[in-house]
């Protein structure tokens, strides 16, 4: 079966993907502070913001189609939840408060593609993520497809068997016992790793293979992503 | 139900990713889980289960398809705490690999869909099903353990939009409730229909919920943490609200030239000082950053 992977460019060999995580966990969550900083009355910050984000794509050297393609996939979302109900800052709020939401939505997309995902688990970490829900994170990263084509093969095995449609509680048993057995084997998956993980000398934690270390590119870019916040709320 | 970046308000944002922050860590640490046991790998695959789950949707009226939450299950399951702790790797994962909830919203997102899903889950569960053999009864209470944390996680989310200014307050609130109480209804199906098929086919599994269990102080604990972030989000939230502000300017005698002044002049006037406050506030996080960054480098070079 095919998957469309999560992290399909995080391996490039771009400057932004070179950076290590904690230096582009802080920058990117920086700039989106920034973004959700910016006040209502002074909108052109917005096209200021946007240029940074295409400097950085353009840096990034991931097709623009993809990046813009992942937020789009998103954004139905979005104008549901702002077409909600009528608002209270008009056409204006409205499209300020869509404005907002993409463009962080393309510094997430940057954040998740221009690292691998070890690598994002690592500065987690050393920025002081508790070890247990980093731990789980990276099963999750592992597991997932497996798991996941489980569920698809269980779908496909349901779908060959019956024609039609059963009845509403027949389905609702059918899918509830699909979910039971998923679990099930989701668990027994589980304890047969753990027997595997410790045969191999496993005692509480992964490393990293040649992880990438902090260096002074990291701190100029650091350096520098402060310097445009800093500016842009400075200068009128 | 995720919320994206920008739809909260930034006080909202800020309290909601301190709370969550809190209680992660918290759990964390009561859960007491060796790190080299087997409660890793299992939390960590119940975790993707709960994502593969999500995949198998279930044709409702109209073309839609609904599917299976999980907090509830997860924390009928595991216990609240490493329930809770699972639910939230599983949203961490949502915003990373799919976009799908802010980063900054992140907080805002594990309170409503782990937290309040694990906590009203887990007690709804334990008042009413807590010896139930079997049958009726543990259906019911999976049925209902479902569907309230989903009604209450809406509300939740419904309210944390609202005092944002986001969304109108009642008319959001209603529309959220009022919808995820269909919603809730599947989720509470299945939420029950599984555990009715665990009790046929694993009933050990159900046994399982020794990890951190859940006592009185913890009860006062969860009280408290859902206690504290519902009085924050109503002061956070104060500007959607009658503005006690101006309250006091329409009603108490002043100097005629402070209150001869139109309202709105004033309220922007504050607004400005706000805006000051923020530039302190970032200009700070920069020097912090900063600090940090010539730290790290350092450490490194002393290393090698």
């Amino acid at each position: 079966m095919r998957h469309s992977f999560i992290d399909r460019y995080a391996s490039l060999d771009s400057p932004l993907h070179v950076l290590e995580a904690r230096s582009k966990l802080l920058a990117f969550t920086a700039l989106i502070v920034g973004v959700l900083c910016i006040p209502a009355e002074r909108g052109s910050l917005f096209f200021i913001y946007f240029f940074a984000a295409a400097i950085l794509m353009g840096v990034s050297q991931i097709p623009l189609t993809y990046i813009v393609g992942r937020t789009f996939l998103i954004l139905p979302f979005i104008v549901l939840a702002g077409l909600a109900a009528p608002w209270k800052g008009g056409y204006l709020g409205l499209g300020i408060l869509f404005i907002r939401a993409v463009l962080c939505l393309f510094l997430l997309v940057l954040l998740t593609n221009t690292t691998r995902f070890v690598e994002l688990l690592r500065g987690l970490r050393r920025l002081g993520c508790p070890q247990i829900l980093v731990m789980n994170l990276g099963f999750l990263y592992r597991y997932l497809f497996v798991l996941t084509e489980e569920a698809m093969r269980m779908k496909q095995a349901r779908d060959c068997r019956r024609v039609g449609r059963a009845r509403f509680r027949e389905e609702l048993k059918i899918l509830s016992s699909m979910i039971g057995t998923l679990l099930i084997r989701s668990f027994e998956r589980a304890e047969r790793m753990h027997s595997a993980m410790l045969s191999r000398a496993y005692a509480g934690d992964f490393p990293v293979v040649s992880p990438r270390k902090f260096s002074l590119r990291d701190a100029a870019f650091l350096a520098g992503v402060a310097l445009f916040i800093t500016l842009s709320f400075w200068i009128r | 139900m995720h919320i994206p970046d920008g739809f909260l308000s930034n006080p909202m944002a800020i309290s909601l990713n301190v709370v969550s922050a809190a209680n992660v860590l918290y759990a964390a640490r009561r859960t007491k889980i060796d790190l080299s046991g087997r409660m890793v790998p299992m939390m960590g695959m119940l975790a993707a289960f709960v994502f593969a789950a999500q995949m198998l949707n279930f044709p409702v009226l109209g073309g839609t398809s609904g599917h299976l939450i999980g907090g509830s299950l997860l924390s009928i399951l595991l216990g609240p705490l490493a329930g809770s702790l699972a639910m939230t790797t599983v949203i961490v994962a949502q915003a990373l690999f799919l976009q799908d909830g802010g980063l900054i919203a992140l907080g805002a997102n594990i309170f409503n869909i782990s937290i309040v899903t694990c906590m009203s889950g887990y007690a709804i569960f334990r008042l009413l099903g807590r010896n139930a053999g079997g049958g009726k009864r543990l259906f019911l209470a999976g049925f209902l353990a479902g569907w309230f944390s989903t009604v209450i996680s809406a509300a939740f989310c419904a309210l944390e939009l609202g005092l944002s200014g986001a969304i109108p307050l009642r008319i959001g609130l209603m529309t959220m409730v009022g919808y995820h109480a269909a919603v809730g209804i599947l989720e509470g199906m299945l939420t029950a229909g599984v555990l009715n098929f665990l009790r046929k086919v694993r009933p050990d599994l159900l046994a399982l919920e020794g990890v951190g269990k859940f006592r009185i102080p913890d009860w006062i604990g969860a009280v408290l943490f859902v206690a504290i972030p519902a009085a924050v989000l109503v002061m956070a939230g104060s500007s959607t609200l009658p503005d006690p502000l101006e309250k006091l300017l329409e009603t108490s005698p002043l100097p005629p030239e402070l209150g001869s002044g139109n309202i709105p002049e004033r309220l922007a006037s504050t607004l400005r000082l706000e805006e000051y406050l923020f530039r302190a506030a970032i200009f700070i996080v920069l020097i912090g950053l900063g600090f940090l960054a010539v730290r790290l480098t350092r450490r490194r070079r002393s290393r090698s």
